[in-house]
């Protein structure tokens, strides 16, 4: 059997793949050592199943695991303490970033510190510019010196990131060497290894973040590996990676920068596997838990990245700078209080309650109005049947906490609970929105597939607005993420910066170019890999232009039509983002990436059955609910099994062992290839 | 403008201005994706918003203070005024500084948008301020033209640019045979009309969806809440009266410098501004437009506010600001030039009015912030050789500059008073592929931070030159004679400067005005002016001295003398 574990803030949730069956179990993180809680949520597990863990891990052929730790680290500045070597003149490059910020009036934000200080931010003393030329050689002799302060520095790791390293790598590699002779053990990352990327500030930040990362990784990963095969476990450690792959632990390692995201891409990936079995081609994969609210988005197999994402705050935070699935976050969840501003607006979130205290309805002494509760008060949750039915959920708490909120306002309970839903769904379509815009994806085309624990509050509703074709809440959906883990395939990129435009470019040359980057791929994977599928990337703009797109191409193609190809591909993308090209206007092609993607296992269908935790089904019921537009209905409760293929009528409510799909009128509800699927038009025949 | 609708609830107005903000934001993200030259597509200089049909302000998501706040409310009565008959499907072009624009540079957008029924509902504004505007010299801001005929900008009052959702090519190509570089302004045409039009059918789907009566009271609840907050805000200060005064340095045209008075009465919920107490307007660029005059002193006022205010009609109704006619930081005169009417005697308005805020209790406003437009944003062009073609943009490399106010340090890059840190910066290596110029060097001076309990930013060097072929630099460097003042004992920011260095060594100081040439192997060095401090230094948070210490960024020495702190015994 194959197991996927996802260690997230609150819970650490195991999905255990078998022949026949998708399990689901949760177990609390613990944050001090999140290995343990991979341990004990094993141990439920196998508690489940009544083996012993050895017995359990022994029949385990692999383990994907989605981890927080990085992430973790830098939050919690627990990273190395790490030197930065940057060309002369440049040092301020992680102070002054690219500038920007939220608010032209807040003035109680204060300024953010650089991820490396300044005083441990060395200058290196010479010069590449543009086109690869060297303006001013190394100073080898000046660059002991800093060897030297850096050794009185006493840090445990080092970045280096000149400038056009990414052109010219040969002083970052001369620089690397010296390190490594005079501090053998210490870890280095070079800036055009790491991400070799236009734009000194996302790069350089990316190289601080993968170097500071290192020791910590290591360990956990380490400590982790060697305790799983103590335990039994001869199977295959995978990691889930921000790229949206995953690779074997020890890779992951070498360059942490990868695992940063491994949390937040399974959730695509998994969007990504119930297109594929459901023959969708165009999707928007939401994941809504307490506090957060993930989106992404996928087209024809394809999950678009980015490499601006932050960690923390925008502008505030510190950009990665590293290519990654392009996951955008806001603050909207099961949790997100609702408040009453000075100027009498009702607000929903960013603030959460958290696990602690909660909802109000959580009863552990929690008195703010959460989005959670305004469900309870509408009757869109049964309070009685909340996690499975292994919690109730206080209703009068819930109604005398909107009761607060709405006397402040003129309004009652009901009317307040019902506007937060409203609130947040808005907030939730502005998410959803920015980010379709951004990737010139139409809604009306796509599917949303529903994943999180506080998924099915609003789904539908966010699916109605948008125009999509059907909200789909897929069977292990409130357990997406780990899900997800089991569908990812093993990914290797390769990528190299080389500029040439449309009007002067040589086919030839890039043909070679992508064969090599293939070769590289292939060498990363390593022996047994070479059966994979290769993807060929380049990213491009107009000349005139700032921003490049991401443009996949073929290798067959580009032989026979040469650069013809290159451009009629651009002008694809340009027009599906944009919605125009400019015709005649010269293209200037700067980054090449080839990707080889491997099976990490032989069976690639997710399991139909889904079993959860349930205390025994909830018998088909009705209960009154408040609904968009319509008021109060008496609304039928039922669960996916309950449910059959030829879709029927809403209102419905569907209750399934972590969440509830609320389904309102004008929708038709059906069960498909064990998934809920909710559209809004009648289907005949 | 006032009628209340009793079927709106405030959930309505929460709803409505949630989506409106949506509205806004998605016109800005296709601009910013779009725009073809670096000011739109890296630095972010533009404003995208929505005013009804009575002109008022409604929605500024993601908007540069200076061109949003006040602006857009005239252009759109001058827009009604020169066609009184509009349609669906058309689209004007708008940038006169006499009627409502901030600047000739500053190309706004506006397409109306109707119901079904055809009725005038709301428009919508791109605003953006464009790499050229055909200007007699390769610069958008001319500090050194005596009126509006030596400065030459291309003007376009409220002319149309589109009929049925059309092209009116006679117009653009005017713009076609004029501007520098002209298939770059296309291409931000393009990306501006885009940007409209997106946010037009966002309205027309919006009013369809909710009704466009409830809409439009909706967006009439969404002013009178900000209204409600605003004044709400203002009650909680004292009352009084402050008075600053400020000064702009000294120019061709102004060789005594322009001096800037602003006076602040808080009474109630209200706050009045007056800036009439200052001179006449001046035979240079530096002239303020109607719009940014009055801006200028909101942006000083809504400093003092604190965060989390939205800009709107709304908010604005309890500021009154006024302006006089045919003075320099008030409603000019023709021909007098505006041409830089958006940043230098426009900041120190702002300066001058959150100076003026300081003055009546501490607690209250800030400390000025530095100077603009230095050298590292100045209007670079020029031919490369090894390609033949023609560039002008203008560069966003390093600019400081915060003020310290009552309870922060500055920040640092807060690049001028009217873009209050919004815009983005450049790239050295972006900047490097895309013009044939080198970066040498971008860093902090130590010890010219403008000391304070709160301490404004530090200046910043940056050294740059053409790598290939003559690059004709233009800017207008203000403080460089009168810094950034800091207030209630808080000490003066650092003065901007610059200075050519010539491939053979030998130095030159340019005119604040005139800009300059550079060959290869020539480079100039501009300092960025740092921003005033608040309060007694000797007050700061020791821990904070320290660690300015550690990081190298002020002296023991300083810290000792100017901060007073204890040196720690060996």
């Amino acid at each position: 059997m194959r197991l996927a574990v996802d260690t997230g803030g609150t819970f650490t949730d195991l999905v255990i793949g078998d022949e026949s069956d998708l399990h689901l179990f949760k177990a609390p993180t613990v944050p001090a050592d999140p290995s343990q809680g991979v341990f004990d949520v094993i141990g439920v597990a196998a508690e489940a199943f009544e083996m012993t863990l050895a017995d359990l891990l022994a029949a385990t052929t692999q383990i994907v695991h989605g981890t927080t730790i990085g992430l973790n680290a830098i939050v919690t500045g627990s990273v190395a303490r790490t030197a930065l070597l940057v060309t002369e003149g440049h040092r301020d490059i992680l102070t002054l970033r690219e500038g920007g910020r939220l608010d032209p009036f807040d003035h109680a934000t204060e300024y953010p510190s650089p991820y490396v200080p300044r005083r441990l931010t060395f200058e290196v003393p010479e010069r590449i510019t543009a086109d690869g030329e060297i303006y001013r050689s190394l100073d080898t002799g000046l660059l002991e010196n800093v060897l030297d302060q850096i050794e009185r520095a006493d840090v445990e790791a080092v970045a280096v990131s000149l400038l056009w390293s990414i052109v010219n790598n040969r002083h970052e590699r001369q620089v690397g060497d010296a390190l490594r002779r005079r501090f053998p053990t210490l870890p280095i990352s070079l800036s055009h290894e790491v991400n070799p990327i236009l734009r000194e500030y996302r790069r350089t930040s990316s190289t601080c973040i993968d170097a500071s990362l290192k020791p910590v990784v290591s360990t956990y990963l380490d400590r982790l590996e060697s305790r799983l095969r103590g335990c039994g476990f001869a199977g295959r450690l995978l990691i889930v990676t921000s790229q949206g792959g995953v690779r074997d632990a020890a890779d992951a390692q070498d360059h942490p920068i990868h695992t940063l995201g491994s949390g937040p891409a399974m959730a695509p990936i998994a969007g990504r596997a119930v297109l594929a079995e459901t023959g969708h081609t165009a999707g928007i994969v939401i994941d809504t838990g307490g506090t957060t609210f993930d989106v992404s988005v996928i087209r024809d197999g394809a999950i678009p990245r980015r490499s601006d994402a932050w960690i923390g705050a925008t502008f505030t935070g510190h950009m990665t700078g590293f290519p990654s699935i392009d996951v955008s976050s806001i603050g909207a969840g099961g949790g997100s209080i609702a408040w009453v501003d000075e100027g009498g607006l009702l607000r929903v979130g960013p603030r959460s309650a958290g696990s602690t205290p909660g909802p109000a309805s959580f009863g552990r002494g929690g008195l703010d109005a959460t989005v959670t509760d305004a469900a309870v008060v509408t009757g869109l949750l049964d309070p009685t049947r909340f996690l499975g039915g292994t919690m109730t959920l206080d209703a009068d708490a819930a109604m005398a906490a909107f009761g607060r909120v709405g006397d402040q306002l003129g309004l009652d309970p009901l009317s307040t609970a019902t506007a937060i839903i409203a609130l947040a769904t808005e907030a939730m379509i502005h998410a959803v929105e920015d980010i379709t815009v951004a990737r010139g994806l139409d809604p009306r085309s796509a599917v949303l597939i529903a994943g999180g624990g506080a998924a099915g509050i609003n789904a539908v509703e966010i699916a109605r607005r948008l125009g999509c074709r059907a909200a789909i809440l897929p069977r292990g959906g409130a357990a997406l993420s780990a899900a997800g883990g089991l569908a990812s395939d093993l990914v290797f990129e390769t990528t190299k910066v080389f500029s040439g435009r449309s009007d002067s470019i040589d086919s030839t040359t890039l043909v070679e170019l992508l064969r090599q980057l293939d070769d590289d791929a292939m060498a990363l994977a390593g022996n047994g890999h070479s059966a994979g599928r290769f993807e060929r990337f380049v990213e491009a703009r107009y000349i005139t232009q700032a921003w490049d797109i991401d443009v996949d191409i073929d290798l067959s193609p580009l032989t026979t039509d040469g650069v013809d190809h290159l451009t009629a591909r651009f002008e694809d993308c340009h027009r599906r983002l944009f919605g125009f090209v400019d015709q005649g206007c010269p293209i200037l092609f700067s980054s090449w990436r080839s990707r080889l993607t491997c099976a990490a296992h032989e069976q690639h269908d997710t399991p139909a059955r889904i079993v959860g935790p349930d205390r025994g089904a909830a018998p088909v019921r009705t209960r009154p609910a408040v609904w968009p537009r319509y008021g109060v209905l008496d609304t039928v409760v039922t669960t996916p099994d309950a449910l059959g293929s030829t879709p029927i009528a809403g209102p419905l409510l569907v209750e399934t062992a972590y969440t509830t799909l609320a389904a309102g009128p004008d929708t038709f509800i059906c069960h498909d290839h064990g998934n809920v699927v909710v559209t809004f038009e009648e289907v005949t025949g | 403008v006032n009628s209340r609708d009793p079927d709106v609830s405030p959930i309505d107005v929460a709803l409505t201005a949630s989506r409106l903000n949506a509205v806004a934001a998605k016109m800005s993200n296709t601009l910013f994706r779009t725009g073809r030259s670096g000011v739109l597509n890296t630095a972010r200089d533009f404003s995208c918003c929505i005013v009804d049909s009575a002109h008022n302000l409604v929605m500024a998501a993601d908007s540069l203070p200076i061109h949003v706040m006040s602006g857009p409310d005239l252009i759109s009565r001058w827009i009604e005024h020169h066609h009184p008959v509009r349609r669906r499907g058309d689209a004007f072009l708008h940038n006169s500084p006499y009627e409502g624009n901030s600047h000739a540079a500053d190309h706004t957008i506006v397409v109306p948008v109707f119901d079904d029924d055809g009725r005038h509902r709301f428009s919508v504004l791109v605003k953006a301020h464009q790499a050229d505007c055909g200007n007699s010299q390769p610069t958008t801001y001319m500090a050194n033209a005596v009126d509006v005929y030596n400065e030459g900008a291309l003007i376009f009052p409220a002319v149309q640019v589109q009929r049925d959702f059309v092209d009116i090519d006679d117009v653009l190509r005017m713009c076609m045979n004029r501007l520098r570089v002209p298939e770059q302004w296309r291409g931000d045409y393009l990306a501006m009309i885009g940007a409209a039009r997106i946010g037009e059918r966002a309205l027309e789907d919006l009013g369809r969806d909710v009704g466009w009566d409830h809409f439009e009271a909706a967006a009439n609840g969404w002013l009178d809440y900000a209204e409600r907050l605003v004044r709400s805000t203002i009650a909680r200060l004292p009352d009084g009266l402050g008075e600053a005064d400020t000064m702009h340095d000294p120019f061709p045209g102004v060789p005594d410098g322009i001096p800037i008075r602003a006076s602040v009465t808080i009474r109630g919920d209200e706050i009045d501004v007056d800036l009439s107490d200052n001179p006449d307007c001046v035979p240079c660029g530096l002239n303020l437009t109607e719009a940014t005059a009055r801006t200028a002193a909101l942006i000083g006022v809504f400093n003092s506010l604190g965060p989390s205010l939205p800009a709107n009609a709304g908010s604005l109704r309890p500021i009154n600001v006024t302006l006089r006619t045919n003075c320099v930081a008030g409603v000019p005169t023709f021909p007098h030039s505006t041409s830089v009417a958006t940043t230098n005697v426009a900041d120190r308005v702002t300066n001058a009015v959150q100076l003026a805020f300081s003055s009546i209790a501490d607690g209250l406003g800030m400390a000025e912030h530095g100077a603009p437009t230095p050298g590292s944003s100045a209007v670079i062009s020029g031919t490369d050789p090894a390609t033949g073609e023609p560039y002008i943009n203008q560069l966003f490399l390093t600019i400081t500059g915060g003020a310290a106010g009552p309870h922060h340090d500055g920040w640092l890059t807060i690049c001028h008073a009217g873009n209050a840190g919004m815009l983005q910066r450049d790239s050295v290596e972006l900047d490097e592929s895309r013009f044939p110029i080198i970066v040498h060097r971008q860093e902090l001076v130590a010890d010219t931070e403008g000391a304070g309990r709160h301490t404004g930013a530090p200046i910043a060097i940056v050294q740059y030159g053409p790598r290939r072929g003559v690059l004709r630099a233009l800017y207008a460097i203000d403080g460089a004679v009168v810094p950034a003042h800091g207030t209630l004992g808080g000490h003066d920011g650092g003065r901007a400067a610059h200075q050519v260095l010539r491939r053979n060594g030998e130095r030159e100081t340019p005119t604040a005005t005139d800009g300059v040439e550079l060959h290869p192997g020539d480079t100039l060095i501009t300092v960025t002016g740092g921003g005033g401090g608040y309060g007694d230094p000797t007050q700061r948070d020791r821990d904070a001295v320290r660690t300015a210490v550690d990081e190298g960024l002020i002296s023991p020495h300083r810290a000792r003398t100017v901060y007073g702190l204890e040196t720690e015994q060996p």
